[in-house]
């Protein structure tokens, strides 16, 4: 049978810089993959799916091979993806133009599944609105926090890790080349929920209750981590079951946020718990 | 035993009621299957077409003294347009302002050349106060307009809806079961219909506009017994817009001519002596046809009396999209469909992705449940986890189809996140309770619980306010998922959650 254990991590073992040095140092590296990613591009950290930058994408039946649906298009094609569970079903994508990819597949005798086209001014303003939509909350989010607790260390601490938890699955979406979709989007987003979730019920136990601080620490994790790998088995099964049935959306959504789970882990439980102990012996004591 | 365990009772309450909605009568209805959900394009089929109207708006336009009218057909008249293209909105008369707007709905008119006819015809506009994009009432009749164009075509169950983006409002046409090209046709087509007379005039041909969609009430579709023509019956809709039909006619010699009309479609009247009553569809003259055996009528006075009229066609196809255009009336502005979006799936695949979303839900649910019970290995605790969780999706199940919320992916990505933050509350009230010595009163039992609960409502508001911007902002799939985001956190924490709370109670206080 499958053990399932919580760690006693001997936090005393490490002092507050060897522990805040994991996490800063991954978020750190995040931020350079950004920033170089950026530099290299010159437009956007992440490569942007259709929805930010316009385009068409088909889903088409045909027993052609790639290279023949190629030849097929005026338009240049972006992408051609077979889908795993359908015979001679693919997907294919093309950038924004004034040719008409879905006539060229109905006159090439191509079925068409499914189609969608969206105009390069629209995919700007759903960009705008994406990012506004992602300040907006965290901006929300950070209120929130610092509201609820009224003192610096504690609210950072807890900002902080959300942030993180934010850029790391960015950066590696920008590793493995997953582009940013409305999902994605919606992912992050959701992100900052969950992540907030582990880091007020540590915050809450170690502030707000009586006790020692490691006992205090041990406690929130047991229930943190429970919560934390329940979200990431539902996530994972998610993922990899939406992927194999080729549904739209749910794989990016699912992915996205098993990455920033993980990255919760390491922040909530290193990051997170130095800060507040920091704060706990050494800020309050002066 | 009622008042300990209330929270439970509520619960179940609301799950009847939700039954209710789901299977019962208090569903909004129209849904297909077993249930009254109601499925969007992603998981039924269908195309939808989403654009921006082509124009421009002057705003604000200082109006005082000026009709309305008047200044439409001024305007159009500098910028070589017809007046149906200029639309002018005074404020409203308990508005202390005399500011309105003036619309243009076309796309090739630049903003200098809009300036320009606004100054000529007297008022004061300069280019600064123009821009790109039509007023919020021209959007509203675009969308009633559309949405009568759907039902009149026969395409039941599309919709047609107004949404607005960052900087620019879209109009979204959606339409079950139908494909891109039907939708395109649909949109694409502003649908202006009018009755123009012809008649000669000093130095060749005059043009009066006699009917438009406001003035002909429509009875149907007919052939004509004698000439087995198709037409569109119409009724002139008042007394006057019949009179004044009538001496038009009479006056400029149409009931004298009665059986002239030698047209050419695409080229113009032949000869010199043509009395032609045209049917002008989008600009393009589609038919012309003499008086025939309306001249009687007229001249006799009971045209007047019993203004019914047939409008000929040249098939019954043609009398058909006739009929469509005259009962829809026509959309103000053309939509611009090369800047928008538009969508199309087949609907076997939708159904394809009804079903597997379905799995994939039920597949994150097991996934869920392997891994409480790995952890807490006592059913007792786990068993009603995995139960509350449930209950919260079927509450919001029953939530969707109270509201007749169309389904799409990114409410089934909702529902599954729901589970997820559902059971990490759930996870938070069964550690807070079991933690330490065993509960043995109430007392305790409620101060550990009001513990877990500040956790828990603090992270139901970092959730809703991390979702609220995606809303209210119209990111089109996401709103879908944020609604459900938020309701979903809703009814746990004022609902589920303190109901598992309820039964944790009856597990360790028995």
């Amino acid at each position: 049978m499958v053990e399932f254990e919580i760690p006693d991590v001997d936090y005393t073992r490490y002092s507050n810089r060897q522990l805040v040095a994991i996490p800063l140092a991954i978020l750190g590296l995040a931020l350079v993959i950004l920033l170089g990613n950026f530099l290299i591009t010159g437009t956007s950290p992440v490569s942007l799916g259709m929805a930010f930058t316009g385009g068409t994408e088909l889903r088409i039946q045909t027993a052609d091979t790639q290279p023949q649906i190629e030849r097929t298009f005026d338009a240049d094609v972006e992408s051609i993806a077979p889908i795993r569970s359908e015979e001679n079903e693919y997907i294919v994508t093309f950038p924004p133009s004034d040719a008409d990819p879905q006539q060229q597949a109905q006159a090439a005798g191509y079925e068409v599944i499914s189609s969608q086209e969206r105009a390069a001014s629209f995919g700007a303003d759903t960009q705008r609105q994406a990012f506004l939509g992602i300040g907006a909350a965290f901006l929300g989010m950070a209120l929130l926090v610092f509201g609820l607790f009224r003192t610096f260390i504690p609210s950072i601490a807890v900002v902080a890790s959300a942030f993180s938890d934010i850029v790391i699955p960015v950066a590696l979406m920008s590793i493995f080349d997953i582009p940013l979709t409305l999902g994605t989007v919606a992912a992050l987003l959701m992100l900052i929920g969950y992540s907030v979730d582990s880091d007020l019920l540590l915050n809450n136990h170690i502030l707000r209750r009586r006790g020692d601080f490691y006992e205090s620490t041990y406690r929130a994790m047991r229930t943190g981590v429970t919560m934390t790998l329940t979200s990431i088995a539902a996530m994972t099964a998610m993922t990899i079951a939406a992927s194999l049935l080729a549904i739209d959306l749910l794989p990016s959504v699912g992915i996205i946020l098993v990455f920033g789970l993980v990255a919760d882990l390491m922040n909530t439980y290193l990051l997170n718990v130095s800060l507040l102990r920091y704060y706990k012996y050494e800020a309050v004591a002066q | 035993m009622i008042r300990k365990n209330w929270r439970l009772i509520l619960l179940v309450v609301l799950v009847l009621g939700g039954s209710l909605a789901l299977f019962g009568p208090l569903g909004a209805g129209g849904g297909e299957g077993p249930t009254n959900l109601q499925y969007g394009l992603e998981l039924s089929g269908g195309a939808s077409v989403r654009a921006p109207l082509v124009g421009m708006t002057a705003d604000p336009v200082d109006l005082e003294g000026t009709s309305g009218q008047d200044l439409e057909r001024n305007i159009a008249e500098e910028l070589g347009l017809s007046p149906p293209t200029i639309e002018v909105r005074h404020p409203d008369s308990d508005e202390a302002t005399t500011e309105g707007t003036v619309e243009v709905y076309n796309e090739s008119v630049t903003q200098a050349e809009f300036a320009a006819a606004l100054q000529a015809v007297g008022l004061d506009a300069d280019e600064s106060v123009i821009e790109a994009g039509l007023t919020r009432a021209t959007y509203d009749t675009a969308e009633r307009v559309l949405d009568s164009k759907i039902n009149a075509g026969g395409l039941t169950g599309g919709d047609a809806s107004v949404t607005t983006g960052a900087n620019q409002t879209y109009l979204t046409v959606e339409v079950p079961n139908a494909n891109r090209s039907q939708v395109l046709e649909l949109v694409g087509d502003p649908g202006r219909v009018q009755i123009v007379g012809l008649h000669p005039a000093e130095g060749g041909y005059e043009r009066v506009p006699l009917f438009d969609q406001e003035t002909l009430n429509v009875n149907g579709v007919s052939q004509n017994q004698r000439t087995g023509q198709w037409g569109v019956d119409v009724s002139v809709a008042t007394r006057e817009a019949a009179q004044r039909f009538s001496t038009i006619m009479q006056e400029e010699g149409y009931t004298d001519n009665q059986g002239q009309c030698n047209y050419e479609i695409g080229s113009g009247p032949d000869g010199d002596n043509a009395y032609c009553l045209l049917t002008v569809r989008n600009g393009e003259v589609v038919d012309a046809v003499s008086m025939g055996d309306l001249a009687t009528t007229i001249e006799s006075g009971d045209f007047v009396e019993d203004p019914r009229y047939f409008i000929s066609s040249n098939s019954q196809e043609d009398a058909r999209e006739l009929e469509i255009n005259l009962r829809a009336g026509a959309l103000p502005s053309a939509l611009d469909v090369e800047s928008g979006t538009n969508y199309f799936l087949q609907p076997s695949l939708a159904q394809d992705f009804k079903f597997l979303s379905l799995v994939t839900g039920v597949i994150a649910v097991l996934a869920v449940s392997l891994t409480v019970f790995i952890r807490y290995r006592e059913p007792g605790v786990a068993l009603p986890m995995i139960l509350t969780a449930g209950a919260e999706v079927y509450l919001l199940l029953g939530f969707a189809s109270l509201i007749g919320l169309a389904l799409d992916l990114s409410h089934i990505a909702g529902f599954i996140a729901v589970i997820g933050t559902g059971v990490d509350d759930l996870i938070i009230i069964a550690d807070e309770i079991l933690q330490g010595e065993r509960v043995s009163t109430g007392r305790v039992f409620e101060s550990r619980f009001r513990k877990a609960f500040w956790v828990i409502g603090a992270a139901a508001a970092t959730t809703i306010i991390a979702m609220s911007p995606l809303a209210v902002l119209s990111l089109g799939d996401l709103q879908g998922f944020a609604i459900v985001t938020i309701v979903g956190v809703l009814l746990g924490v004022l609902v589920t959650r303190p109901a598992y709370g309820n039964i944790l109670r009856n597990v360790v206080l028995d």
